[in-house]
Parts: structure tokens; C-alpha cells; sequence
């Protein structure tokens, strides 16, 4: 339940840092890490306006979207500490409730009638189901090391004891950053901060939100960052490591995971939206990389 | 030890054929260089002295230095264009490498026996085929030499795959092959640099006398 509270926690400051990070390395002084709470206030404290041509479905987008992520936070094990909810399998299950998270805010998006609405969640819908094989595969491979098919004991068996299984963990932590910024809508596939319609593709489906719900689809946003820092944190953590360290690794990681973020959105610019398909679809060789690389460690291939 | 090197030099074949530019790919070759004698290192501690020499002298020395220095120093030379321009995209080109580097873990993995080390025969197998589809993909001339090179570090690999018995002899005629064909380019690139601007292969159909 702590890793929960830290979960909440952390996700509210992380926007932040990555803003921070902006900030800093573009020599502005910037707002302060706290902001974006401050304005997840604001927008929870205001009440949502819906058009007259939309159905209940896109009132509940955000309830639905909000709720799958927090179950999926809820999925994740942290080092000693078993996951919330675990049962056999779940790891399929933890990728569906994201998908079904999407797949809301996708029809919710269609539910407007609005053509720059429908045009980004086309593009959502593209780049999720491109990426998909890469974290299905990477998964299936942690799946493979430890013989099971729960979160519970994936990471456990991804012990550091050679050099074939750190080449494996840094793969794995570039996979699950790009990863992380895709879905995410973050700088190399999409800029959250552009002003032009044609060139959004996250932000563009929420354009008709206001209010709470809003406030529900941002913290979304917020909390799968986290979600994905844990993954990375819990490939670096052993069960051996006594509690307060596991604590550090996992704050730690979350606060370079972020700062990260902020220098990959300083230095890189976006891609051209031809050529992002092709860019996701380049995550999938590194993932079969991963998977040949955790089949070498089991001998099963030779 | 050696997966790792094994793995990486995948990961050099498909950043080789994704690659837009020439200088990335020369300094994929010294990268290759230094994982073939890293694995010349951990694999041949049992062959004499002079014969282990040779070995780490061909992929230190020529591998990873000489030659990749070498066709950089030819390119600046000439002002030979810096971008790789391929037939085939280099997305295309990554499918078709990871295609190959796939059907080669299959085949491996059916013909492993006793006497052959099929992690090897796998890598071996992949960069011969990825340099062929180099030759066959990229207009400049110098991307053939490229794609020649990977080729050769494919077929050192494959005489690391048996090991013990690898005959110097091969390996020998491996290093004399390269030599002779970098000389043999690297003449012809400052002669023809002379006449023509870049070395675009397509141009050499509308040569005429």
C-alpha cells in the first residue's frame, strides 16, 4: 500500500521535473516543481462543459481512462512487496487495462464529431497498435526468464550476475523509455506543447475537455510515467537488497527517469509524423534483441 | 562473455544497415573490429602464441583501425558525399536484416551439433547475408567496401565457430583479401575522385568513352 501512496506521490511531481529540466537546460528560470499540482487543483475545483453532440460515452471517458491506470498501478509489484492484485497471466491483463484506457478516450474522441479529434485518435490508435509488439515481446521475454506468467516474480529472476543479463537490463530500460514517451505523447513522437491541430496526436483528442475531467485525463498521463519508472526500477532491484535501498532505487530511478524526459524534449526534435511509424516500429528489433538475449541466458537456444 | 560480443555485433548489423550516414558506418566497422577481438580474446587462449598474435593483430590492428581509418581518410580526401544513399530505405533494409538475423537463429538452431558453436555460426551466417544485401541495397561505392568488409567479419566468425581447429591459413587469405581490396578501392576512389565528383555506382551507366 506504501508503494501506492509513493505511486500517487511521485506522479504529481513529475511533470514537474521534467518542466524543471526544460527550464534549466533552456537557461529560464521556469515555474516551480509544484506547479502542476497547483494546477491540477485548479482544474479539479472547475466543472466540465460537454458539447450538446456528445453521448454519456464521452462523459465517462475520463472516469474510465483515470480508473484503468490506477488498476494497473495496482498490478505492479515492487521488489519484496507482492502486487495488490496478482493472479496468473496478469501481465497480459495489466497491458489490456492500458489499452482499454486508450481505447476509451479513443471512442471518446469520435464521440465529438470533430474532425481534428477523429484525425488524433487515428494516429493514437496507429501508434499503440505499432508499439504494442515491442512491449509484448519484452514482457514475454521477462516471462521466459522466470518461468511464470505473474508480475509477482518476473523481475526476480533478472539478476546482474553477467555481463549477457546487464546488456539485457540496459536494453530493456531504452525499451521501456521510448516506450514510456510514446505513450505519453512525449517530444520525439509528439510535442505536448505544440498550438497546431494538424501536428498534435494526444493532445488534440482531448482539445473539447475541461474541468474535472481533464484534471482526471492529466493525472492519467502523470501516473503512467510512474507506472513505467517502476517497471525500469524493478528490473535494477533485487529481492536481496535490504527495504530503504529498494525505496532510493525506485525514487531515484523516477527522478532520472524525468530529468531524462526533460533533456530528451531539450535536445531532440520531433519526429516528421511520415516518418514516426517507421521510429516505433525500430523498437521492435531491440525487443527481439531482448528476447534472443534472455534465450541465450537460459540455454534454450543453444 | 563471448554472447555479449555476439549480441552487440547484431546490434552493429541492423544500426549498419539503418544508418544514413558513411562515417557511422566506418565507425560501426571499428566496433565490429573490437568484438572480434574481444572474441578472439575469450576464444583462442588455447592456440599458440604466434598464431593468437595473428589473430589479434588482423582485428585490432587492420579491423579496427587501419582499414576503417583508412576509407575515412579517402573520403575526406575526396570530398566523396557523406550520406549513405540506398535502393532499398533504410527501414526496409532494417526488416530485411532483422528477417535475416532471425531465419539464421532458426537455421543455427537446427544444424547445432557437437563440433560447431551455433551462437557463432548465427552471427557469422547474418553478417555474410547483411553484407551481400549491403553491396546489393547502397549506390556508393564505398558502402560496397562497407558491405564487403561485414561480409569478411562474418566469415572470421564463422572460422571462430570451430574453434581450436581454425586453420591460420584461412585466416591469412581472409586478411590478404582485405588488404588487396581496400588497396585496390582506395587506388581506384583517388583516381576516379579525380574525374568524378561522388561515387554514385548508377552513374557509371551513362560512362561512356
Amino acid at each position: 500500500m506504501m508503494i501506492f501512496a509513493l505511486i500517487l506521490l511521485l506522479s504529481l511531481i513529475f511533470p514537474g521535473i521534467i518542466a524543471r529540466t526544460k527550464s534549466i537546460t533552456s537557461g529560464r528560470k521556469g515555474p516551480s516543481v509544484w506547479q502542476p499540482v497547483y494546477d491540477l487543483i485548479k482544474l479539479f475545483k472547475k466543472d466540465a462543459v460537454y458539447s450538446k453532440t456528445t453521448s454519456w460515452i464521452f462523459a465517462w471517458a475520463p472516469v474510465f481512462y483515470f480508473s484503468a491506470v490506477i488498476m494497473a498501478a495496482l498490478m505492479l509489484p515492487f521488489g519484496n512487496h507482492c502486487a495488490i492484485i496478482s493472479f496468473k497471466g496478469d501481465f497480459i491483463f495489466f497491458i489490456y487495462l492500458l489499452g482499454l484506457g486508450k481505447f476509451f478516450m479513443i471512442v471518446a474522441a469520435l464521440d465529438t464529431g470533430s474532425a481534428f479529434e477523429g484525425m488524433g485518435a487515428s494516429r493514437e490508435a496507429l501508434y499503440s497498435m505499432l508499439v504494442e509488439p515491442a512491449f509484448f515481446i519484452l514482457l514475454a521475454s521477462l516471462a521466459m526468464l522466470s518461468g511464470t506468467t505473474s508480475f509477482e516474480t518476473f523481475f526476480y529472476s533478472l539478476t546482474f550476475n553477467s555481463s549477457l543479463a546487464i546488456f539485457i537490463g540496459v536494453l530493456a530500460t531504452y525499451l521501456i523509455f521510448h516506450i514510456a514517451l510514446l505513450e505519453n505523447s512525449r517530444m520525439p513522437y509528439d510535442d505536448p506543447k505544440t498550438h497546431l491541430e494538424l501536428t498534435m496526436i494526444h493532445e488534440v483528442m482531448v482539445l473539447d475537455y475541461c474541468g474535472f475531467d481533464l484534471a482526471l485525463i492529466q493525472w492519467a498521463g502523470h501516473l503512467k510515467f510512474i507506472i513505467y519508472s517502476l517497471l525500469v526500477s524493478n528490473l535494477f532491484i533485487a529481492s536481496s537488497f535490504p527495504e530503504w535501498l529498494q525505496w532510493l532505487i525506485f525514487v531515484l530511478t523516477t527522478l532520472l527517469f524525468a530529468i531524462a524526459v526533460g533533456f530528451v524534449e531539450s535536445f531532440r526534435a520531433r519526429h516528421k509524423l511520415r516518418s514516426n511509424n517507421k521510429a516505433i516500429v525500430i523498437l521492435i528489433p531491440i525487443s527481439i534483441l531482448i528476447f534472443f538475449g534472455s534465450m541465450l541466458i537460459m540455454n534454450k537456444l543453444f | 562473455m563471448e554472447m555479449l560480443f555476439i549480441l552487440l555485433f547484431f546490434v552493429s548489423l541492423f544500426y549498419i544497415a539503418i544508418s544514413g550516414r558513411l562515417f557511422t558506418c566506418l565507425n560501426l566497422l571499428i566496433l565490429q573490429g573490437l568484438l572480434l577481438f574481444g572474441v578472439a580474446i575469450v576464444e583462442l587462449n588455447e592456440i599458440n602464441m604466434v598464431n593468437l598474435l595473428i589473430v589479434l593483430l588482423e582485428t585490432l590492428i587492420f579491423k579496427a583501425w587501419f582499414m576503417p581509418n583508412y576509407l575515412k581518410k579517402v573520403v575526406n580526401r575526396n570530398n566523396i558525399k557523406r550520406q549513405v544513399n540506398p535502393y532499398i530505405s533504410g527501414f526496409n533494409s532494417l526488416l530485411i536484416v532483422s528477417l535475416i538475423i532471425i531465419g539464421n537463429l532458426v537455421f543455427a538452431y537446427y544444424i547445432q551439433n557437437d563440433f560447431l558453436k551455433p551462437a557463432y555460426i548465427a552471427a557469422a551466417f547474418s553478417g555474410i547475408l547483411t553484407g551481400l544485401f549491403l553491396i546489393i541495397s547502397r549506390k556508393e561505392i564505398l558502402m560496397h567496401l562497407v558491405g564487403y568488409v561485414v561480409l569478411e567479419n562474418g566469415i572470421v566468425l564463422l572460422s571462430f565457430s570451430v574453434g581450436k581447429e581454425m586453420p591460420f591459413a584461412v585466416n591469412a587469405g581472409i586478411l590478404l583479401d582485405i588488404l588487396i581490396s581496400v588497396l585496390v578501392f582506395g587506388l581506384f576512389i583517388n583516381k576516379i575522385g579525380k574525374m568524378f565528383e561522388d561515387m554514385d555506382i548508377t552513374k557509371l551507366t551513362s560512362l561512356s568513352d
